[in-house]
């Protein structure tokens, strides 16, 4: 197996996916050519539903560099970034997008036209150091950008108190005030509310999704978790709901008829941490033994329920929970999800992807992984990698590692074992 | 080596810190934890706990690795190794400023794996605005509360007292990087080591009584002396001694740093306000500028004070390992204190901490070069 190998699509949504890829870097390259401003963020905040309630046009330097690793852009954006003096130890979504920004994003030839230069810059205080780190490079390279500094507090979720959701409210209304200001363009509340239920409808949806995969044989597995595009960029629109109700239907129907990923499934594993962009091929490695990756981590960011009625709220309490929830902001909670999605999918055994590219959600695991053993007598297997970068990735030690350990969960469900 | 006389109460507090305040928890004590110093020690102070600095030392890590990953610094991954190998058995637990995402992810952990009564991280915030003081206010008094059902009492006046205790400090050790009359400064940046670590182990009361013995005895007969290229050293802990050495025997001199466990902590010595609480959100709303909490642009004004202000000749930056808020500020700070005709030199630890033969050779290089560039003889500048 190759170091870089795309998934094995069986939905007809995931292969619609690429349309929608597609039109949402046209829609971003096509907002600047019309004069709309466009601002860059973090994925995982409230900012995005304002961005579409006040017809902004939000792109997310963070997304990009999925897109990238998929099209092989990642090394040569490494090249420039690392000949800049940023190290191979820094998270790859860093080098990556300042890798790109300062080197082939001139390029005509860039897949999907690239993405379009910044009128605005959502610059975090708090996510990641990385992130934080991101945007600073960032403001640099776009000087001309209009900033507006971000703060929110970091708090574990079963930590959340009245004053954090004040101070995050009190963050999106300075945050409404820099837009209308920098645009000129007014937050009307309707919309907003029209935004938020919209957005609402998507996390939904999602869940409803992901409760599919609960049935056995699972009707998708992790290799298609891409169609989770629409949950990071366009939240809280139209074409997030119209696309996720084709998948839906569609992955209902597989549900209800029993048609699974493969055959003949046996094993069900839980993913934990990023997958590798690069290989996402690595999600049908499993299934030889007959084992399917029906559920992990990072999906669960994305799915936050908004109060429609209290938008504001709704908004500053998606931004105060997303990154806590698959990070070591909140191992206690982390450890919850992981257990009780264990306990849901009728998972067999975990993967931990221990990831260089990022140390928030590589720390804890090992909390997880114990709790998994002695709560559940769920095990699991330890891999290093990493999610952007292929060379702290070794395919033979994936591959001996895996073995192992489906030959071992194999064992334990008194199933045969062929590689 | 042996220390001059009047720096032996600092080193003996640094090797035998552990066996006292083991003593002092079982006399009934209670001892904090912390990482960064982003924490506010007045506070923890106030609730009657002792705020002690978590250390690493160096050291071979083991036992760690079932916890976390290698690829995280060597400070986290050696205060784990000694916590998990029984060396933190006097605290009580460990409350921490959300600074870094290790430092966040390893109070976790530490709370999942190390027994105690008070885990706490302060998320704290990026900005400040009158909103921002006002959170800051209500996430302290909830820090409070907290302390207070682990066993902590909270008094007002005592934070007042708490304030002026570490302002007198952090004044006493500023006192410290100041230049004397004959141009050295008071103590050598290996001497002044000794002094500031022992800070963050001794009870403060202790530690304020020791600096007092410390400058009636002065002046110092520090073995500083003008000789050697002058270097501001950039990082975030340096825990071994022996890199101030290898530098000295390279040819440096370090006149100044920009260290978490040096000068970055010292400023500014105190805040304002109409009342005590006040007073500490200003100080930690100002504090001296790390790299996990603002822009490199924000840093590079007062590292070339710091040069400008000790005649440092370049800036070394020495980084531990895998440490992202340092690693992802050197290209700017780099590129900004080069077109300001400042040489730089990156240098990365691991845990260890030994400087080998291949980086004293590239230490004993970049004397050289700024020897060269500045057209001097033997360091003497």
């Amino acid at each position: 197996m190759e170091k870089s190998k795309k998934s094995t699509k069986r939905l007809a949504a995931a292969k619609e996916l690429n349309k929608v890829v597609g039109e949402y870097y046209l829609e971003c390259a096509a907002a600047k050519e019309q004069g709309k401003p466009v601002g860059w963020m973090p994925p995982m905040n409230g900012a995005i539903e304002l961005f579409y309630a006040m017809d902004l046009q939000p792109v997310f330097p963070e997304n990009w560099s999925p897109v990238c690793a998929a099209f092989g852009l990642t090394p040569k954006n490494f090249e420039v970034s690392e000949g800049m003096g940023y190290s191979r130890d820094l998270c790859g979504y860093l080098r990556n997008i300042v890798g790109y920004v300062n080197g082939p994003m001139t390029d005509p030839a860039i897949p999907l036209g690239g993405l379009p230069a910044p009128d605005l810059l959502i610059s975090p205080g708090g996510g990641c150091v990385p992130v934080m780190k991101i945007f600073h490079a960032l403001e640099r390279r776009f000087p001309e950008a209009k900033v507006f500094k971000a703060d929110l507090p970091q708090v574990a979720l079963e930590e959340i108190a009245p004053h954090h959701i004040d101070y995050a409210i009190q963050e999106m209304q300075r945050l409404i005030t820099f837009l209308e200001e920098a645009t000129g363009r007014k937050l009307d509340q309707d919309r907003l509310q029209e935004v938020a239920a919209l957005s609402d409808q998507a996390c939904a949806l999602w869940d409803e999704i992901m409760s599919y995969r609960r049935s056995i044989p699972a009707p998708f597995s992790a290799a298609e978790i891409g169609i989770m595009f629409v949950m990071v960029t366009r939240q809280g629109t139209r074409q997030a709901i119209d696309f996720l109700i084709k998948a839906r239907d569609e992955i209902k129907e597989r549900a209800e008829s029993g048609t699974g990923v493969i055959e003949n499934e046996k094993l069900r594993l839980f993913w934990d941490n990023i997958p590798l962009w690069y290989n996402m091929g690595l999600f049908n490695y499993f299934e030889k033994a007959n084992a399917v990756v029906v559920a992990e981590t990072y999906s669960a960011a994305w799915s936050i329920r908004l109060d429609p009625a209290d938008p504001l709220k709704a908004l500053a309490l998606k931004s105060l929970m997303s990154y806590p929830l698959v990070s070591c902001v909140s191992i206690e909670k982390r450890k919850e999800m992981v257990l009780k999605a264990c306990r849901d999918y009728a998972i067999d055994g975990v993967v931990f992807h221990r990831n260089k590219s990022c140390v928030p959600i590589s720390l804890g695991q090992m909390d997880i992984r114990k709790a998994l053993e002695d709560e559940l007598g769920i095990p699991s297997v330890i891999f290093d990698a990493d999610h952007m970068d292929a060379r702290n990735f070794s395919t033979a030690q994936f591959q001996v590692r895996i073995d192992a350990f489906l030959e071992m969960l194999a064992e334990r469900k008194g199933q045969t074992f062929k590689t | 080596m042996s220390q001059p006389d009047y720096l032996q109460p600092f080193a003996d507090c640094l090797t035998q810190s552990s066996q006292w305040l083991s003593a002092q928890a079982e006399a009934g004590e209670k001892h904090i934890g912390y990482f960064c110093t982003y924490t506010p020690v007045e506070l923890i102070h106030a609730c009657g706990f002792v705020p002690i600095r978590v250390m690493g030392e160096p050291g071979v890590v083991e036992q760690a690795y079932s916890l976390v990953p290698d690829f995280i610094c060597p400070f986290m991954k050696c205060a784990l190794e000694k916590a998990l190998n029984g060396g933190f058995k006097y605290l009580k637990g460990v409350v921490q400023g959300y600074t870094c995402d290790v430092s966040c992810g390893m109070a976790n952990i530490w709370k999942e794996n190390i027994p105690g009564e008070l885990y706490h991280t302060f998320p704290l915030p990026y900005t400040d605005a009158p909103a921002t003081r006002d959170y800051l206010h209500k996430e302290f008094q909830a820090f409070i509360h907290k302390a207070e059902q682990a066993g902590g009492e909270f008094r007002l006046e005592r934070l007042q007292s708490s304030l002026d205790m570490y302002a007198a400090i952090r004044r006493s050790l500023l006192s410290l990087y100041q230049f004397g009359e004959d141009g050295a400064p008071a103590l050598n940046a290996r001497e002044r080591h000794i002094v500031v670590q022992a800070g963050y182990v001794a009870p403060p009361d202790l530690f304020l009584g020791m600096l007092e013995a410390l400058a009636s005895q002065k002046p110092f007969n520090s073995r500083e002396s003008q000789a050697g290229i002058p270097v501001l050293i950039s990082g975030s802990l340096v825990e071994s001694v022996g890199v101030f050495d290898a530098m000295e025997k390279a040819g440096a001199r370090i006149v100044a740093d920009d260290l978490c466990s040096g000068y970055r902590n010292l400023l500014p010595v105190d805040g304002s306000g109409s009342g005590p609480m006040e007073r500490l959100i200003d100080r930690y709303v100002n504090r001296f500028p790390c790299p996990s909490r603002c822009r490199a642009e924000n840093r590079f004004p007062l590292l070339m004070d710091r040069i400008e202000q000790t005649g440092a000749r370049g800036v070394i930056f020495l980084i531990q390992k895998f440490c992202t808020p340092h690693l992802a500020d050197i290209p700017e700070l780099t590129r900004l204190l080069k077109a300001a005709g400042i040489p730089v030199l990156v240098v990365e630890m691991d845990e260890s901490w030994r400087m080998g033969g291949q980086l004293q050779t590239r230490l004993e290089g970049f004397v050289e070069m700024i020897d060269g560039m500045y057209g001097t003889n033997h360091g003497k500048i």
